[in-house]
């Protein structure tokens, strides 16, 4: 097992994409969210940001940040920190903005040895993944186990907020045949390699 | 006109008394007494300026989402991705240990098979309840 805590104190910093918030999740939205959570952790704001910060005010209606700033400044951060970067549903952003944000990505684990990146998405986003991170990217096919899609059902059957209604029949109908169809989908779709 | 200091542990306990507000960005008087409480000082940025900064940073919240998956999570879902080879390479190794360590761990799946809650365990594994997450203004 890999779940011992992490030796030092690492920085994490997260986001989920989700398509219905696709017109606020820009890239320089989604790298600033990362920013933020890194900045948030430290004691003090650096003094690189609050001057880029203080720098901003002045110009009335400025330009705003770029991605090209964020980059710096996440780098002036991270550049000796060890960093945890987790980014979900990649393939929920939408395909313009995702190339931006791979090449940011790739950028930011260039000029920062010490920073890590774990991302899920579907299937369909996996060669653009391979084509802007590939030569740095490990890749792991993720599927549903049978005992896991038991648990989970179990979980949501207990929390059923009209269990009257559920026959026992029902019931056996879904424990039973959920999992043997989530079982058939992933072997379907386990390309080869993928572990059992 | 007060202010309140934050001591090492969070709290605040000290007031001291001013007039000028001369570290603030914000030299409008009726809104810095609306927001007096919240001035706290990390030598020349006050709180009022962090949360100021760290809003310019992004408006976005993803602790939010985070919250939420943690609270639909189920026990052990995708506890195997932790205990996979490829995990523990990407969150122990270095450049330096030899040529197969890849700072990036891409993780494809279909719809449905947990993908969100692994996430969440991982962000819970590298960093757990020290997780800037927890710790986000």
């Amino acid at each position: 097992m890999c779940a011992e805590a992490v030796e030092g104190d690492p920085i994490v910093a997260c986001f989920y994409f989700d398509f219905a918030a696709r017109n606020e999740q820009s890239p320089v939205n989604m790298l600033g969210s990362l920013l933020r959570q890194v900045v948030s952790g430290e004691g003090e704001i650096p003094e690189a940001i609050d001057g880029d910060f203080r720098k901003e005010k002045r110009v009335i209606g400025g330009k705003g940040l770029q991605v090209s700033g964020i980059l710096k400044m996440f780098q002036t951060i991270t550049a000796t920190r060890r960093t945890f970067i987790c980014v979900d549903a990649l393939d929920e952003c939408v395909p313009e903005s995702r190339m931006v944000v791979l090449e940011s990505l790739g950028q930011i684990l260039q000029g920062s040895p010490n920073t890590r990146l774990f991302m899920t998405g579907r299937p369909h986003v996996r060669s653009e993944v391979e084509k802007e991170l590939g030569g740095a990217a490990t890749f792991l096919f993720i599927r549903a186990t049978g005992d896991g899609v038991l648990r989970f059902l179990r979980e949501k059957l207990r929390k059923d907020t009209a269990p009257t209604r559920m026959s026992i029949t029902l019931e056996r109908d879904i424990m039973k045949n959920i999992p043997a169809i989530s079982s058939e989908t992933y072997v379907r779709a386990r390309p080869s390699g993928a572990p059992p | 006109m007060q202010r309140l200091t934050k001591e090492n542990d969070g709290s605040f306990n000290t007031i001291h008394s001013f007039k000028n507000n001369e570290n603030s960005l914000n030299n409008n008087e009726n809104s810095f007494i609306t927001n007096s409480y919240n001035t706290t000082t990390f030598n020349n940025t006050t709180v009022n300026d962090r949360s100021e900064i760290l809003a310019w940073l992004s408006p976005l919240e993803p602790r939010m989402r985070h919250r939420d998956i943690g609270a639909r999570r189920v026990d052990s879902i995708g506890a195997w991705v932790l205990e996979s080879e490829e995990f523990c390479r990407w969150r122990n190794g270095s450049r330096e240990d030899d040529g197969s360590y890849h700072p990036t761990l891409f993780c494809d799946g279909n719809p449905g098979v947990g993908k969100s809650y692994i996430v969440y365990e991982i962000i819970y594994c590298c960093g757990g309840l020290k997780s800037t997450i927890a710790n986000e203004l």
